[in-house]
């Protein structure tokens, strides 16, 4: 029935049948977007955070998807700015990914915050000095970047081409996308950092607490490496995935085999950066301010390994793999390798937002625990439901890969 | 935020903050109204038809976009990188030069090639429309034999109206066939002075803006046959292994109307292919 | 902004605590002074709100057994890189040049909590509920102090309609200065064992900066340079090391697994 839309030469599965795909995750985002009702209208009461536990699933949630989501700026800046042309086969699927993730992140932080209504006021009466208003601005700035650069894909689809004014507007778009590309760079490199920042001033909480290099801290130099090296692991994971959902091949062979090559020399960097940052962090920042790093590591079940597993497990390990030619040529061990990546990533987030809270500062305070209310992991699946939507009718009426066409045909040259 | 707000200082954080944020914002409605104003310009200059052609043509699978030297063996492997228009080529005179110091087999253009009708006295666009130099200056533009056999024959042809001005590589006319509207390319620019009928082979007549326009960019003589193989083997492939209806041995013919004999779907693709309209 | 002119004050405390007994009557009156609104029914000890909290800090030995202290423990209103104030996306928070205190906007407070986070000494409380009073009670409401709404955070603040109420009656006796027994805070005039001593810290003629001069005062969590203006004082050096070294070589941070005073 919808055919029509569907782009020229690809086939997608029938419409009746994407419906049923659509539809539970349809059923999870209705029941997501209840328990955020709950959260609104009730207050936040509804979740598990207290006054110790100011920062919960939600705030992990944002720093995660924005990690991940950061192959959109790193794949836009490789290929408008250094002229990687291989990455113009995942570049509209980076996009999108993008999209959700950060539309996502800032829908989270709208039911997170106790008076939404005010989030203006971070503009209105900016402090330069918050790592938080830093936040505040990038985001918004790029997530606006992001929705311009979503809107050719849109404006390509097979439909809305033929219409003079989308199809003339798709081509000046297009000329600009390295201005956009650019300037998302730009903002990317300081939200991203900004973020490890906002846990690197902490003077309170010295298990978060970095020198500074400048004026920023070493978690912010930190954050923006570890997303430049998720980004384009995640994008090679979903693109993956989505490869083994729809049982096309999608990209060739050699740009996944890039992507993992990318990610590969980022982590190491990261990896040896982290390293340097963590030795001098036990041994000078932290028991300059009173606090042992051992002391870290004594309570429940937040032990050393968890350090160890973060560096060496999920990031030196897959450094390694991604860095050798001869491991990437395997797709499996590629796909792993990108995987136990986005782990790390993942990992170090959730160290920096979870374990900096539960941990004592007071001679009489308790190891805090913290689990998400239902309320909070509904709102968590919400955000999830509404990515996979989003991408599945990307996917579905929209060229995502443009390699698939010839992929799906045998080809005599 | 604006220094008439309570609580602004002139401070080095500040300034340098704020303006950093004020230079985003700029440059995203700049950039915005730049391609905005550019596109009411391209829509007022009424160049829809050179950029909907630029981007079919960059959205069209390499093989689809092979240099006609290619075709003719001046050169072993090219893809167009000029949106088959010679005529401004830098790369054309010289492939052009090549083909001259070989010399020319003296066998005359074949007429017909695997059962389709490619007269020699035409010349063709890529698009598979063919167009003849009348006496009185005008062109006649009609669809070729291939095209013809992949339509069959259309439920409805829409003919732009005498007046209407056509690009080279734009819309020429259009056709439904199976509730799908294709479009076939004009191998010329002009204006349309006369409609066909159902009588003539021909579809439009144009005249040219010039009586001596160029027709460099057109398939003609030898070149004809190497091109409507390629064509056939770009066809095979797009009909795909599994379709075991319209399968052309060698030395087989083309059937006459494929429309009827491949599912709808199929064969939209295939036209997508064959008509350069990915 | 342009600090008016005046004589600029540091506003802090003393805190004994050889003389806190723990009863609790400082956070009462807090509650009572600065409308807090009694705790919802699922309400516990970390969502609650309060102001000021009693802690137990068990450590060293008293007649044979295990000797324990009772900490006051409230903002700090920290004078160096206060960390509530640095990281505030809206300026929400903001120190008052002439007295010391750190205040809070509660109209402006986004209720992001990142102050909460940021704040070493966990002072601060978050309004999880709307704040309810049951019928009749809002007859106990101080009608100086504005009741705050849900989703946002609140804190000490050295009970500052006091402060107004001071300046107008030093303005009212022509005076420029208020005098220091006009501006009390609720906890300093409730507390039955008089342990909290307050003034003004750069008045040096004042009790509250001779005690802090005094060699048994010391701040909680000093090493993390934020300078607080509260000083605690006691003749045990058990409670002292405890304040200022809360990690013990071998030893982890953080009390055994009980609740605080106060829930």
């Amino acid at each position: 029935m919808d055919e029509a839309l569907i782009t020229r030469g690809t086939s997608r599965m029938p419409w009746k049948k994407f419906l049923l795909w659509i539809l539970p995750w349809t059923v999870v985002l209705g029941f997501g977007l209840y328990g955020t009702y709950l959260c609104l209208a009730e207050g936040l009461n509804q979740t598990n955070m207290n006054n110790r536990f100011a920062f919960g699933l939600w705030i992990y949630l944002d720093l995660t998807v924005i990690a991940l989501g950061a192959g959109a700026f790193f794949t836009g800046f490789l290929l408008y700015i250094l002229r990687r042309h291989e990455l113009q086969a995942v570049i509209n699927s980076a996009v999108v990914l993008g999209l959700i993730c950060y539309s996502g992140a800032v829908a989270v932080l709208m039911v997170d915050v106790g008076q939404p209504l005010r989030a203006w006021f971070t503009f209105w009466h900016p402090n330069v000095h918050s790592m938080l208003t830093e936040v505040t601005f990038c985001l918004t700035c790029y997530l606006t970047v992001l929705l311009i650069e979503y809107l050719p894909i849109v404006l390509k689809n097979r439909k809305l081409r033929e219409i003079p004014r989308f199809l003339v507007f798709e081509f000046e778009l297009h000329k600009l996308m390295p201005v956009l590309a650019g300037l998302g760079t730009f903002l990317s490199f300081f939200h991203q950092g900004s973020l490890g920042g906002l846990y690197g001033v902490l003077r309170g909480r010295p298990f978060a607490f970095r020198e500074e290099l400048g004026i920023w801290p070493s978690t912010f130099f930190l954050f923006i490496l570890s997303a430049a090296a998720a980004g384009p692991s995640f994008v090679l994971v979903t693109t993956w995935l989505v490869q083994k959902l729809s049982r096309k091949q999608l990209v060739r062979p050699e740009v996944f085999r890039f992507l993992g090559k990318v990610s590969g020399i980022l982590l190491i960097v990261y990896v040896l950066l982290k390293t340097i940052d963590t030795i001098f962090w036990i041994n000078s920042t932290s028991p300059s301010v009173g606090f042992p790093a051992f002391s870290y590591y004594t309570s429940a079940s937040f032990g050393t390994w968890i350090l160890f597993g973060e560096i060496a497990v999920l990031g030196l390990v897959p450094a390694l793999l991604l860095l050798s030619k001869r491991m990437r040529s395997k797709s499996y061990v590629l796909f792993s390798a990108a995987l136990l990546t986005c782990c790390g990533v993942m990992l170090n987030r959730y160290v920096m937002t979870i374990q900096t809270l539960a941990l004592p500062t007071l001679p009489f305070d308790q190891f805090m625990g913290y689990s998400p209310s239902w309320q909070e992991v509904a709102t968590f699946l919400a955000v999830i439901a509404y990515g996979v939507i989003l991408y599945s009718l990307s996917f579905r009426y929209l060229t995502l890969f443009p390699q698939e066409r010839e992929l799906n045909k045998p080809s005599w040259r | 935020m604006f220094p008439w707000v309570y609580e602004f200082h002139w401070s080095v954080g500040q300034v340098i903050f704020l303006g950093a944020f004020f230079a985003a914002v700029i440059l995203i409605a700049v950039t915005m109204t730049r391609a905005f104003g550019r596109s009411l310009r391209d829509l007022r200059s009424r160049s829809e038809e050179k950029i909907r052609w630029h981007a079919e043509f960059h959205d069209l699978r390499s093989d689809a976009r092979a240099c006609r030297h290619e075709l003719t063996g001046e050169v072993q492997h090219r893809t167009c990188t000029n949106e088959f228009d010679c005529r401004t080529c830098n790369a054309h005179p010289k492939y052009v030069a090549l083909r001259a110091k070989e010399p020319e087999a003296d066998s005359p253009a074949e007429e017909t090639l695997f059962g389709l009708t490619m007269p020699s006295d035409r010349m063709y666009h890529r698009g598979h429309a063919w167009t003849h130099r009348e006496e009185d200056g005008t062109f006649t533009v009609g669809l070729d034999d291939f095209g013809s056999r992949l339509v069959g024959i259309p439920d409805f042809v829409d003919l732009p109206a005498p007046g209407t001005r056509v690009r080279t590589s734009g819309t020429g006319w259009s056709m439904t066939k199976n509730g799908s509207r294709l479009r076939v390319l004009s191998p010329i620019d002009g204006i349309v002075v006369e409609q066909g009928s159902a009588e003539k082979d021909w579809f439009i007549r144009i005249r040219p803006d010039t009586p001596d326009v160029s027709t460099d960019h057109l398939l003609r003589g030898n070149e004809i046959a190497r091109w409507v193989r390629r064509e056939l083997e770009r066809l095979q492939i797009a009909l795909g292994p599994t379709d075991g209806a319209a399968r052309l041995a060698d030395g087989g013919e083309l059937i006459q109307d494929i429309s009827a004999q491949i599912p709808a779907s199929d064969w939209e693709a295939v036209c997508g292919e064959i008509f350069l309209q990915p | 902004m342009e600090p008016l002119e005046g004589k600029k004050s540091r506003y802090g405390m003393a805190i004994d605590l050889d003389r806190c007994t723990g009863c609790g009557s400082c956070m009462v009156a807090c509650a009572v002074e600065n409308n807090v609104a009694p705790a919802e029914e699922r309400a516990d000890t970390n969502t609650g709100t309060t102001w000021l909290r009693v802690y137990p800090l068990e450590g060293g030995r008293k007649n044979g057994a295990q000797d324990v202290a009772f900490v006051p423990m409230f903002c700090q209103h920290c004078e160096h890189e206060t960390p509530c104030i640095t990281v505030c996306p809206q300026n929400a928070v903001d120190i008052d040049p002439l007295t010391g205190i750190v205040g809070q906007i509660p109209q402006r407070c986004l209720g992001c909590r990142y102050c909460m986070t940021a704040c070493p000494y966990h002072a601060r409380s978050f309004n999880w509920w709307d704040p309810r009073w049951p019928e009749g009670m809002e007859q106990t409401l101080n009608p100086d102090v504005a009741p705050r709404m849900r989703g946002v955070v609140e804190k000490c603040n050295f009970c500052h309609a006091r402060l107004h109420a001071a300046r107008a009656k030093a303005a009212i006796a022509g005076s420029r200065e208020i005098a220091p027994e006009d501006y009390v805070p609720a906890c300093v005039e409730s507390c039955p064992a008089q342990a909290i001593i307050f003034g003004d810290l750069a008045d040096p003629a004042s009790e509250v900066a001779r005690r802090a001069r005094s060699p048994e005062a010391f701040r909680f969590l000093a090493s993390l340079g934020t300078e607080p203006k509260i000083y605690y004082t006691s003749t045990r050096t058990w409670v002292r090391e405890k304040a200022e070294h809360p990690v013990e070589s071998g030893q982890r941070v953080g009390a055994p697994a009980e609740s605080p005073v106060g829930a």
